[in-house]
């Protein structure tokens, strides 16, 4: 390839005193000199700063440098800023290196002078590549302006609804017969105790009537394809055997169907019919049939919904129709499953009738739910004295080590709930309140007054053994305050478990399909925590909501709206850069193996049958260099990963 | 051989172990200073030209670090590079090169201490081994 | 058991061979040959495509020379189909190298007639030239004397793999009296097809043919075995391999001689290893000096890593040494412990994915 000849600008940076005094930094500038092709080297206290990035720009411009390196920190923390530096001066971006310094020698090493030794090493090999880096250049594609959101939990309908707003053609996919995820199942939500279906009902209406959005229920994303700007979507709608274009949501399939099964929605504690809606605002609200559990399709009789339905709706021979989305960017909403407390036997969970999750809490106390919101027990009394347990599941290193973050509030939601609903005791067995939240602390404080019993201390056990007569029938929760060290056992009617939340099931599907890695949790990965906390690696693929680890109502829509505001604003751009550091194919070298093909991940390559080489095609290439490994002739390479610039780099270090 | 201060070349890839070297760092988490880093954007890049040149010109050790099999940032990049590298491995045995020189391990991006540990662990390793005998007797 | 024909050949072995061809060619089932036969102007037996019958009268295919793997010439006539059916005769390492060289996509063998010979293997140049001016019918005494035979190359005197695998018709010599006769065995069904379209009657192989292949086997097996740890004793440190190549003058001959090295050009030939003279520069600062050209155990070791898996153990990269390195003894070697280890040989199969192409799934946590 093609180079200028170098004049390299060396620059090691103290960084304040990170770097500086355990790298002896005028000795590294010093050692910068002696090596080839620099022409000057420098040190700075911030290199990052205004004044150190201006002392390369003029240095550049006074000293014609076409090469600068900067020893610093991560290229993981300021690589683009220097490029940009660069680029400022008039040189390609590309002609920068980062010699890492600081994470990766001054942080880590203990002894100075060996710190300074292999600050010198990585210096010299920055130079060595440096030299044979090569003014790269990208090219720029027109995007599609439409936003496929998986998952139509609070996260996807919001993100959806921005950026519908914004003018994009957006398409939600939600694998249920419904959207609205989680909070569709609430009552009241923390801390204002609002009504979660009068704020929730409006917004799944005005998504199911925006002009902008296309819904997608019972509807699954087969295949990803493509790249930033021009992804290719495939959706298959699973057959509900409702026709939604006939379908006038009158129910009346619903009522005359004779078979009953357990109620997801409800958490198994009442039935739904086989053809159903999950609940009563469903959106849409075309019913579907359970296949599985339909007499006509199990039996091959029955067909009352048929007969029944005026509108002719029913259809049994639906099939399933996979469909294609061209799509700009994606939106990964798709939220989170709560914690199975079966595992931990000690609350018997499963065995006793009256522990139940948060989640089945959540229904009984739901006007719409199994009770019509009353708060009663299985023997249809209402309970006098209920148990809350926090935390289980989370912070337990034998199953999550991370914290729920909801947990600790909704648990005081429904202490509050239950004192409110039939004036039972309330018993609160938590670990540590986290609170952190506008107005969750004052809610802390106001379950407190509200005469809420608070115990610190974890639950040992939960047993239908009675320590006295007089509690024969009720359950004793065991636990040990830690904060009196006393042992306490608390009769109680019902106990409730604050379950904690995990990533939901498939996620590892839905990651392997866009790309996005999953943390040791099993959440989705930000590209990085602090600065782009809804970006993922995937360039054009975004993060909303429990997704990418536990997170309130208010928490979720905030990211929701941020993860929409960085599509509309990808997609109002109208066109993206392709990477630089892509492969390259020489054609005088390619023997037309197609070795190439065959390892690329994704399909960027493709055989010019009348020259008979093997094309790169650069929209899709995102420069992985499986091909450039594979190839036997070496005529695949990575730019800026080239073999000459890595080999160089390694023998500066060893030589 | 406790005096023997072994240069090894680390191939990362950037997703995950050159990101578990930064967290090391930010962690501030020492080890042996013997490690020189070559980033890399994924171990499926790693050329068999990369290992025979770096155990050539000297190299007491070469530790190749990817994501875990199913986390690589191009799909597969890692499960490409184990054969690579095994074939790399046989082949320098067969010149009397110690194989256990050439260590191949995955630290995914929030393994700091993991990046911590293998590279202690690989250090001593290296050290009760000795040099390379290439650095001696090798006319390049 | 394949199918088998006797051809007599009334102490003319070539004379057979070559009439067995032409048939080839006159009764219309190959459009041409592909054949090693002297030049007009030396013995020394080349690959050459024939096309007409009477010509084809010339061919020596049994000569035991051969100038280079054939593979590749095979391959300018095969890299994509022009409709004409091919008939190849070849020897087992060539059709070995061939079927690796399909497998990269540098010929196609779909309109082929592959016909191996199972090989007793070639003479250096020299050797064969000096023999074959000396004694005109050399081919022939060659096959009938067994003190002849010890004068094959030092890669033919340790090759197991003298039978050819992949062939449609087997040209077979072991157990058959060369001035007697020579038999040709059906591999495939085109093979078989070819056969009885040339109304060949088939019979079966003569009994002692087994019992002789397996001698040979157990006597080359023997050879292999000691030769492979002689080169062992030569090569198995680093120092030892710079001796073994210390007389290496960077020609290339051996890579470009070498069938399976199929690159269009050597990356060592390209940019990435035309050092700057800073870097030369650099590297002399080190010891104080440094041997030009560079990278000389850089080159051999790389060309290992690249096609020990595919090496068909053909020693022409011995043969055209100019400084007389058994450049073939260490390759082979090596590329038995490659080979053994992807569970992977050349040749066996053109179905058998080339092993860096395949990766298991399901590969564990632990690293290597
Ligand atoms: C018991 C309980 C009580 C809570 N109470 C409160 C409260 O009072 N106040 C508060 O602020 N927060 C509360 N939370 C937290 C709240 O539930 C979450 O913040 C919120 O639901 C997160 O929304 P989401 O859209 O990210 O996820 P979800 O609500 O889980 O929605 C995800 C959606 O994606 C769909 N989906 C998943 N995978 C796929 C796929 N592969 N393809 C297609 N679709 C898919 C799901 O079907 C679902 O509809 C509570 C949580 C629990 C467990
Ligand atoms: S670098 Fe090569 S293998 Fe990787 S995406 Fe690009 S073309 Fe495909
Ligand atoms: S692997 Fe290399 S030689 Fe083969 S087709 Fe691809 S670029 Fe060409
Ligand atoms: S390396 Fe030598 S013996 Fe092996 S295939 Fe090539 S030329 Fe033949
Ligand atoms: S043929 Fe011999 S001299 Fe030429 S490159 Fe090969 S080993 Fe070296
Ligand atoms: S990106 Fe880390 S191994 Fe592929």
């Amino acid at each position: 390839m093609k180079y200028e000849k170098p004049s390299i600008g060396v620059y090691v940076c103290h960084c304040g005193m990170n770097i500086s005094p355990k790298v002896d930094v005028e000795n590294v500038v010093a050692f910068a000199e002696t090596l080839d092709h620099v022409t000057v080297a420098r040190d700075y206290k911030f290199m990052c700063s205004s004044p150190g990035q201006e002392f390369i720009i003029k240095d550049i411009r006074e000293k014609g440098l076409n090469r600068i390196i900067v020893a610093s920190c991560s290229p993981r923390m300021h690589e683009q800023t220097f490029r940009k530096a660069c680029e400022q001066a008039g040189i390609n971006p590309h002609y920068f290196q980062m010699a890492n310094i600081r994470e990766q020698i001054s942080w880590v090493t203990k002894d100075s002078a060996e710190a300074t030794a292999k600050a010198r090493d990585q210096v010299a090999a920055a130079v060595a590549r440096a030299v044979y880096h090569a003014p790269l250049t990208s090219r720029e594609i027109k995007v599609k302006k439409s936003v496929v959101v998986i998952g139509g939990g609070i996260a996807g309908i919001q993100a959806a609804l921005t950026a519908a707003e914004a003018g994009y053609e957006v398409h939600i996919v939600e694998r249920e017969p419904s959207i609205g995820g989680h909070m569709a199942k609430f009552d009241k939500t923390f801390p204002t105790l609002d009504c979660a279906a009068c704020i929730m009902t409006p917004k799944m209406v005005e998504v199911a009537q925006h002009k902008n959005i296309t819904l997608h229920t019972y509807s699954e994303v087969d295949s990803v394809e493509g790249f930033v700007g021009n992804f290719k979507v495939c959706i298959r709608h699973n057959p509900r055997y409702v026709d939604a274009s006939k379908c006038t949501g009158c129910g009346i399939c619903t009522t005359k169907c004779p078979s009953k099964v357990l109620s997801e929605f409800d958490q198994r504690l009442t039935h739904r019919k086989t053809v159903y809606s999950p609940f009563p605002q469903a959106i849409p609200n075309t019913p579907v049939i359970d296949r599985d559990h339909c007499i006509y399709f199990t039996k091959g009789k029955c067909r009352a919904c048929k007969k029944f339905c005026e509108a002719g709706a029913i259809d049994f021979n639906q099939q399933e129709e996979v469909i294609e989305i061209a799509a700009g960017s994606i939106i990964v909403a798709t939220g989170f499953k709560a914690f199975d407390p079966t595992p931990l036997s000690q609350y018997g969970y499963g065995r006793y009738p009256e522990v139940y999750t948060s989640l089945e809490f959540e229904r009984l106390n739901n006007a719409t739910g199994p009770t019509a919101g009353k708060l009663l027990m299985k023997n249809g009394k209402p309970p006098e004295k209920v148990a809350i347990i926090h935390c289980v599941g989370s912070r337990d290193s034998r199953y999550h080590p991370y914290c729920s973050r909801v947990c600790c509030m909704y648990s005081m939601k429904f202490a509050h709930l239950v004192r409110e609903k039939t004036g039972a005791e309330v018993w609160e067995f938590y670990i540590d309140i986290r609170s952190p939240g506008k107005l969750y602390e004052e809610f802390y404080n106001r379950i407190q007054e509200e005469g809420v019993h608070m115990i610190r201390g974890r639950v040992a056990e939960v047993t239908d053994i009675p320590e006295t007569k007089k509690d024969e029938g009720r359950l004793t929760v065991v636990a040990e305050n830690t904060l009196t060290r006393r042992v306490l056992r608390v009769p109680v009617d019902m106990v409730l478990l604050g379950v904690g939340l995990e990533p939901a099931d498939g996620s590892d599907a839905v990651g392997r399909m866009l790309g996005v890695q999953r943390d040791a949790d099993g959440w989705f990965n930000e590209l990085h925590a602090k600065l782009a906390p809804v970006k993922t690696a995937m360039n054009g693929i975004f993060l909303a909501g429990c997704c990418q680890g536990p997170k309130d109502i208010p928490d979720t829509v905030a990211q929701a709206s941020a993860a929409a505001g960085e599509a509309v604003s990808l997609l109002a751009k109208g066109t993206v850069r392709t990477l630089a550091e892509i492969s390259y194919i020489d054609p005088d070298l390619c023997s037309g193996c197609k070795t190439c093909i065959e390892v690329c991940p994704y399909t960027a390559i493709s055989f010019d049958e009348s020259r008979r080489v093997a094309v790169v095609n650069e929209a899709l290439c995102k420069g992985c260099g499986s091909c450039a490994a594979a190839c036997p002739s070496s005529a695949a390479g990575i730019r800026h990963f080239t073999d000459r610039q890595i080999m160089e780099e390694m023998e500066a270090i060893l030589l | 051989m406790s005096d023997f201060e072994p240069k090894i070349i680390a191939m990362v890839c950037n997703w995950c172990t050159y990101t578990a070297a930064d967290l090391a760092g930010t962690s501030r988490l020492t080890y042996p200073s013997n490690i020189r880093i070559v980033r890399l954007m994924c171990t499926g890049m790693i050329d068999a030209k990369y290992i025979l040149k770096a155990f050539l010109d000297g190299a007491d050790g070469v530790f190749i670090g990817g994501c875990h099999p199913g986390d690589c940032h191009y799909i597969n990049g890692n499960l490409k590079a184990v054969k690579r590298i095994t074939g790399v491995g046989k082949l320098l045995e067969q010149f009397g090169f110690d194989p256990a020189r050439l260590k191949l391990q995955w630290i995914g991006a929030s393994e700091g201490p993991e990046f911590q540990r293998h590279m202690t662990e690989f250090v001593a390793a290296i050290q009760a081994m000795g040099p390379n005998p290439a650095r001696d007797c090798m006319i390049l | 058991m394949h199918p088998f024909v006797i051809i007599k050949t009334d102490g003319h072995l070539s004379n057979a061979v070559a009439g067995f061809l032409k048939k080839l060619l006159t009764e219309q089932i190959a459009d041409a040959v592909l054949a090693a036969a002297p030049t007009p102007y030396s013995l020394l037996p080349m690959p050459t495509l024939f096309t007409a019958p009477d010509l084809i009268e010339k061919a020596d295919p049994l000569a035991p020379a051969a100038p280079f793997n054939s593979a590749r010439q095979a391959i300018s006539v095969l890299k994509h189909d022009t409709g004409k059916r091919i008939a190849l005769v070849l020897r087992p390492c060539e059709i070995r190298a061939l079927i690796e060289l399909a497998k990269l996509k540098q010929c196609s063998l779909d309109n082929t007639l592959l016909i191996g010979i199972e090989c007793l293997g070639r003479m250096e140049n020299s050797v064969y030239l000096e023999s074959a001016s000396q004694n005109p019918g050399l081919t022939q005494a060659f096959y009938e004397d067994p003190d002849l035979q010890k004068h094959i190359c030092s890669s033919c005197a340790i090759c197991t793999r003298f039978q050819p695998v992949h062939a449609d018709i087997s040209l077979c010599l072991v157990g058959m009296p060369a001035n007697e006769c020579i038999g040709l065995s059906a591999e495939t069904e085109a093979g078989l097809s070819v056969l009885k379209q040339l109304g060949f009657e088939t019979s079966e192989a003569p009994a002692r043919r087994e019992d002789q292949i397996h001698r040979l086997l157990d006597e080359r097996k023997a050879s292999k075995a000691a030769l492979l740890s002689e080169n062992k004793d030569k090569t198995d440190s680093i120092e030892k391999f710079q001796r073994y190549f210390a007389d290496c003058l960077n020609c290339h001959n051996c890579r470009v001689a070498c069938p399976v090295c199929y690159c269009r050009e050597c990356v060592f030939l390209t940019d990435v290893f035309a050092h700057d003279p800073e870097v030369l520069l650099r590297r002399a600062s080190k010891k104080g000096m440094v041997k030009l050209p560079a990278d000389t155990t850089m080159f051999h070791m790389t060309r290992m890593a690249h096609i020990a898996h595919a090496c068909v153990a053909c020693g022409h990269c011995s043969s055209v040494c100019p400084s007389h390195i058994p450049v073939a003894d260490v390759f082979i070697r090596v590329a038995e412990e490659i080979q053994k280890l992807y569970d992977y040989e050349p040749g066996r199969d053109l179905s058998e994915a080339i092993p860096l192409l395949v990766f298991d799934e399901n590969t564990g946590n632990e690293g290597i």
